[in-house]
């Protein structure tokens, strides 16, 4: 090992356990000399080095940490909390769209109810006076204010739950099945239905809803706009 | 249902103590080699605090990737090296001259402390090419193996780099003696 590569060794690494430096150290008591030259050297630098670290470093580095994992923290319950309060106004939005989707279509109920009753209602050959109507009709606070036409029967019945009036009345081809349904939030009291023997209508009013069934070929329309024109309700 | 969810609740805030146990050991072990490490790269005790910091927090972000506690080193100094690197893109800061601020370090006798200041200012003027690798042997005792590595260098390029670093600092301290002697004589 020349004397180059010796020293470039030693500079490099003072502290170097190449066989060849070792060696050469041993030799020479000027190498010696200057290995310890080299390692007081790097003492000293090593000394030197050690700068004084801020006291409050170690506290700053823990605090910051615990800050920091607790604003994520928080940041992790705003997040649960906003998917909570998500899946919470998924749940009422749908549920309210499927109680819409739920509501009773009250042209098809009435058409459903004639069926059911069958001809019990539409053979009764009574001779209901306006005013009985009108004491009947007065539970939903109307009343009709012209005669109707001849009524062949007028009842209370059970309309899904809620007491209606049912009636059958003279219609221009027959007869025609005529419900006063007061209002429920769950009725859809608009447009019309036909299965293969009757048509419906209904009708939304004041207080109630009308609902005109007839067998196909009656003229449940004009009925309809008739009753329409002729009922009152109080206010 | 809730007893599970419980369960997993407890042993999530038990992950958690364990890595915050974790994070402040680290923290107490190595904060000083680090801050030391920061110190002589900048070269600016403020902005070294700053990256430290930074670095720290990097690191508890990611403690779960550190395996290995032993590599805990090497992992934090290429943690900081990063964001010393990421302050660049940032912004350049208007760095103090290590002569102009004093690096007080009390403990030892004035001539002792006379002399380090003057290894101090030395170190500090050898560009940053051959001082970090030197700060990593002299205060991490990094062989030269180890500091290829770490900077990501051949051991030929880091060997070349200490020995003219070494050869740098001995010519400054023999020419500062000689103007001493003169001034003196």
């Amino acid at each position: 090992m020349d004397e180059l590569e010796f020293r470039r060794t030693l500079y490099a690494d003072p502290n170097s356990t190449d066989e060849g430096v070792l060696a050469a150290i041993a030799e020479d008591p000027k190498k010696q000399e200057f290995c310890k030259e080299l390692k007081q050297l790097d003492k000293n630098m090593h000394q030197a080095s050690q700068v004084k670290v801020p006291d409050d470093l170690v506290n700053k580095l823990i605090l910051r940490q615990t800050m920091q994992s607790h604003k994520s923290s928080k940041l992790r319950n705003r997040i649960q909390l906003a998917m909570a309060a998500s899946v919470a106004f998924v749940v009422g939005v749908s549920f309210t769209m499927w109680q819409q989707n739920n509501l009773l279509d009250l042209s098809k109920q009435a058409i459903a109810h004639v069926h059911y009753e069958g001809d019990y209602a539409l053979d009764a050959q009574e001779n209901v006076s306006l005013q009985q109507v009108n004491a009947k009709l007065a539970k939903f606070g109307g009343k009709f204010s012209e005669d109707i036409g001849r009524v062949y029967y007028a009842n209370f019945c059970d309309f899904e739950n809620v007491r209606s009036l049912h009636m059958v009345v003279e219609g221009e081809n027959g007869k025609v099945s005529v419900f006063v349904v007061p209002h429920d939030d769950n009725h859809l009291a608009e447009g019309s239905s036909r299965d293969t023997r009757y048509n419906s209508q209904a009708i939304d009013l004041k207080r109630a809803s009308i609902i005109v069934v007839g067998e196909e070929g009656a003229n449940i329309n004009k009925m309809k706009e008739q009753l329409q024109r002729k009922i009152q309700f109080s206010a | 249902m809730f007893s599970r969810k419980q369960n997993s609740q407890a042993s999530v805030s038990s992950d958690m103590a364990n890595k915050q146990k974790r994070y402040e050991v680290l923290v107490l072990a190595l904060h000083t080699d680090i801050f030391r490490y920061a110190y002589w790269l900048v070269k600016d005790k403020a902005v070294a605090e700053d990256i430290v910091q930074e670095t720290f927090l990097r690191a508890w972000k990611s403690l779960d990737s550190l395996k290995d506690e032993k590599a805990a080193k090497s992992w934090l100094i290429t943690i900081l090296r990063r964001e010393n690197a990421r302050r660049f893109e940032r912004k350049r800061f208007d760095l103090v001259d290590i002569d102009d601020v004093s690096v007080i370090d009390d403990q030892l006798s004035n001539e002792v402390e006379i002399e380090h200041r003057e290894l101090r200012a030395i170190m500090a003027s050898l560009s940053e090419e051959y001082r970090e690798p030197l700060m990593l042997q002299i205060v991490f005792g990094y062989s030269g193996d180890e500091i290829a590595q770490q900077l990501n260098l051949n051991k030929n390029t880091v060997m070349t780099r200490l020995f003219r670093a070494r050869n740098q600092v001995k010519e400054a301290l023999d020419k500062a003696n000689d103007d001493r002697g003169r001034k003196n004589g």
